[in-house]
């Protein structure tokens, strides 16, 4: 019973992961770079919703909008501040160049930190209260296993999102701009995609879901700081390589394994070797499979 | 209106101080190193608030044998290796006397290293590994040592009627000393540790541990923790339904415990060395001096950077006007009775250790209390 019980406190931290993979992996299907301001952005989010509830005692949904929408504009900034300035280079050259993939990654790498060391000097570094009625930490007995609110409508949100990106992805045309970029920049260019804009929306997509999921891991496990995107940005970045780099429900699938394996293993051998067990998982992954479980044909490693 | 009037005067004296250049050498310097950033900074403002405090109330009083006391601040950032670089710095400006810091036992004992080869005095308000002291005679802690804690809060348990308890406690140097001096503690007067759970620092979620450790039914969870930890495990483990009594030491001891956990922190028992609702008139100028230029309520390691700096410029004030580090580090050894806002400290000339009294806090109806 208690495996069970493990199974589901894995899924939790599995569907957290899942929900920042989501818009990392989405980010960097279309440009080809790793976005590290992720866990920031997703942290602006929590911040966003636990300032406004303090402000007023607003509704979970309102909450839960205003972190999407603070995730939306941060993305949008993101991209405009760290990802933009290194586009204005159009030629061919430039376009292939990796100098300038590793200058973008080190521009959303900064932002990051301008972001964390701001919220740090302005909120503090330390936690911040959390009115007890937003939580979202009321049990639910379900047999044998206590599951939470929290962890089901992290469950809902992150499949809604999975399946809502997967429907504009195929549905409709920006999704359609979305996957011409993410094949071939170039090619889309040329046949006439506005890239500045598929960019921008993909940015805004990933980055509101981005802020969702802040929020809603902060009111899960009752913690809003500067650094909660960091551990769970790590762990999401395994899972999106694990799963192959672009492909969205691998990234998923991935994130749920990382989850329930380490708190399977948080069991069977301790709490300290829960960390251990990601990087163990990501080693034998990319040992087997180069490209990740759900790599494709793509070279890419 | 006011608060405006304190950041003026402030940025003024700031200022001031800092266009007086060549009065400098006049001053008495000692050092402050602490997180001042990162994922630790809460305390370190806490060290930096309390300990300016002090010496702030000293150079009021017109400073140490007429000589103003300045605090130099360095960020240690949690980082033992940040730590090292700073007790290197602090070694080679002969104007510094002593040092008060780190807060983390980790930071503490990689700075120890160069303070022992640097001949110069170290005070960790806060770090209460029992090794921090054995590294050399130049290292004293007012902050009683695990060791001390351990069987304290053993025996409390046990009085308490606790038969089989778990810890869980954080993955890093104070956890393991609490881990092992409680455990040790408690299995010698016939408790039986049931799980003994170390957690990675930073660890949000702790449902996975807390399902591990409801497995061996204890009547107790024993914590080693910080106050942000500490509430979350409470919060996690009302919601997984644990029905078991929580211990802590003083580590955890904090307001923004209360405030972070809200309901699922009451029935808390920790120990402390501060009790801010003491009525002892020193405890009360101390709470009040610290609301209102600070704004927020002292925690404990406020209170324990208070005293510190209050002992080392004690120590100065005994050293003479042209002390040197070594007489301060002698000083600092014959510090006897200090009667602080912690309590009563002594330190042990051959150990070096604080000898301070223990105050037994319940956390009831969204206070702390003295418990029964």
């Amino acid at each position: 019973m208690d495996l069970l019980q493990q199974v589901a406190n894995g899924l939790g931290l599995g569907f957290v992961y899942a929900l920042i993979a989501i818009g990392l992996t989405l980010i960097f299907g279309v440009l080809n770079v790793v976005n590290f301001a992720h866990g920031e952005v997703y942290t602006l989010g929590a911040f966003a919703g636990v300032a406004l509830v303090t402000l007023a005692p607003l509704p979970l949904p309102v909450l839960l909008a205003a972190a999407c929408l603070a995730g939306a504009a941060a993305g949008w900034a993101l991209e405009r501040a760290a990802f933009r300035p290194l586009r204005r280079f159009r030629d061919e050259a430039s376009q292939k160049s990796r100098l300038l993939r590793e200058s973008t990654l080190l521009s959303s790498l900064a932002l990051s930190i301008v972001v964390k060391e701001a919220l740090d000097l302005w909120f503090g570094g330390a936690m911040l209260p959390i009115p007890p009625q937003v939580l979202l930490q009321s049990p639910i007995r379900l047999g044998p296993v206590v599951l939470t609110d929290g962890l089901l409508l992290i469950v809902a949100c992150s499949v809604g999102a999975l399946l809502f990106l997967q429907w504009v992805l195929r549905r409709t045309a920006t999704g359609l701009s979305i996957r011409a970029v993410a094949s071939n920049r170039l090619g889309a260019q040329h046949t006439g995609v506005d890239i500045d804009r598929t960019v921008v929306m993909t940015f805004v997509l990933g980055s509101a879901l981005g802020g969702l999921g802040g929020l809603l891991v902060g009111l899960y496990d009752g913690s809003v700081f500067p650094g909660m995107g960091f551990n769970p940005g790590v762990k999401a970045f395994i899972a999106m390589v694990m799963g192959g780099l672009t492909s969205l429900p691998g990234a998923v699938l991935c994130a749920l394994l990382l989850g329930v394996s380490e708190a399977v293993a948080t069991d069977l051998v301790g709490s300290g070797w829960k960390e251990v067990v990601p990087y163990l998982l990501l080693l034998v992954t990319l040992w087997l499979f180069p490209r990740g479980l759900f790599g494709g044909a793509k070279e890419r490693v | 209106m006011r608060k405006l009037l304190q950041a003026c005067l402030w940025a003024a004296t700031t200022v001031a101080a800092l266009a007086a250049g060549p009065a400098r050498s006049q001053e008495l310097v000692i050092g402050l190193q602490a997180p001042l950033t990162g994922s630790q900074s809460q305390y370190g403002e806490l060290f930096r608030n309390g300990a300016q405090l002090m010496v702030d109330a000293v150079n009021a009083q017109g400073g140490v044998h007429g000589r103003k006391v300045r605090l130099a601040l360095e960020d240690s950032k949690g980082d033992p290796k940040e730590g090292v670089a700073i007790a290197q710095k602090f070694a080679e400006d002969p104007r510094v006397l002593g040092v008060i810091g780190d807060f983390g036992s980790s930071v503490s004992m990689a700075a120890a290293e160069v303070y022992a080869r640097a001949g110069l005095p170290q005070l960790t308000p806060s770090s209460s590994h029992p090794d921090f002291t054995r590294i050399s005679k130049w290292q004293f802690r007012n902050i009683f040592t695990q060791a001390h804690e351990g069987r304290f809060t053993a025996q409390w348990l046990r009085e308490a009627g606790v038969r089989s308890a778990a810890v869980l406690a954080l993955q890093n140097d104070f956890g393991q000393a609490v881990t092992d001096n409680f455990a040790r503690n408690f299995e010698a007067l016939q408790g039986k540790v049931v799980a003994r759970e170390l957690v990675v620092p930073g660890t949000r979620d702790f449902r996975a541990t807390l399902t591990r450790i409801a497995r061996g039914k204890p009547d107790a969870i024993f914590l080693g923790l910080f106050y942000e930890e500490g509430a979350l495990v409470m919060q996690q483990a009302r919601q997984l339904g644990l029905d078991v009594r929580f211990f802590s030491g003083a580590g955890i001891y904090s307001p923004r415990l209360i405030e972070l956990g809200g309901k699922a922190v009451d029935g808390l028992q920790l120990t402390s060395g501060f009790y801010p609702a003491s009525t002892e008139p020193r405890v009360q100028g101390f709470v009040t001096g610290y609301r209102a230029r600070f704004g927020a309520e002292p925690g404990l390691y406020a209170a324990q950077a208070y005293d510190a700096a209050g002992i080392l410029l004690e120590a100065l004030r005994r050293a003479g006007g042209a002390a040197t580090r070594a007489q301060v580090r002698d000083e600092l050894e014959k510090t006897r009775g200090y009667e602080g806002v912690t309590g009563r400290t002594s330190f042990d000339a051959q150990t070096r250790e604080a000898d301070k009294p223990f105050i037994k806090l319940v956390v009831r109806d969204g206070r702390f209390q003295p418990a029964p």
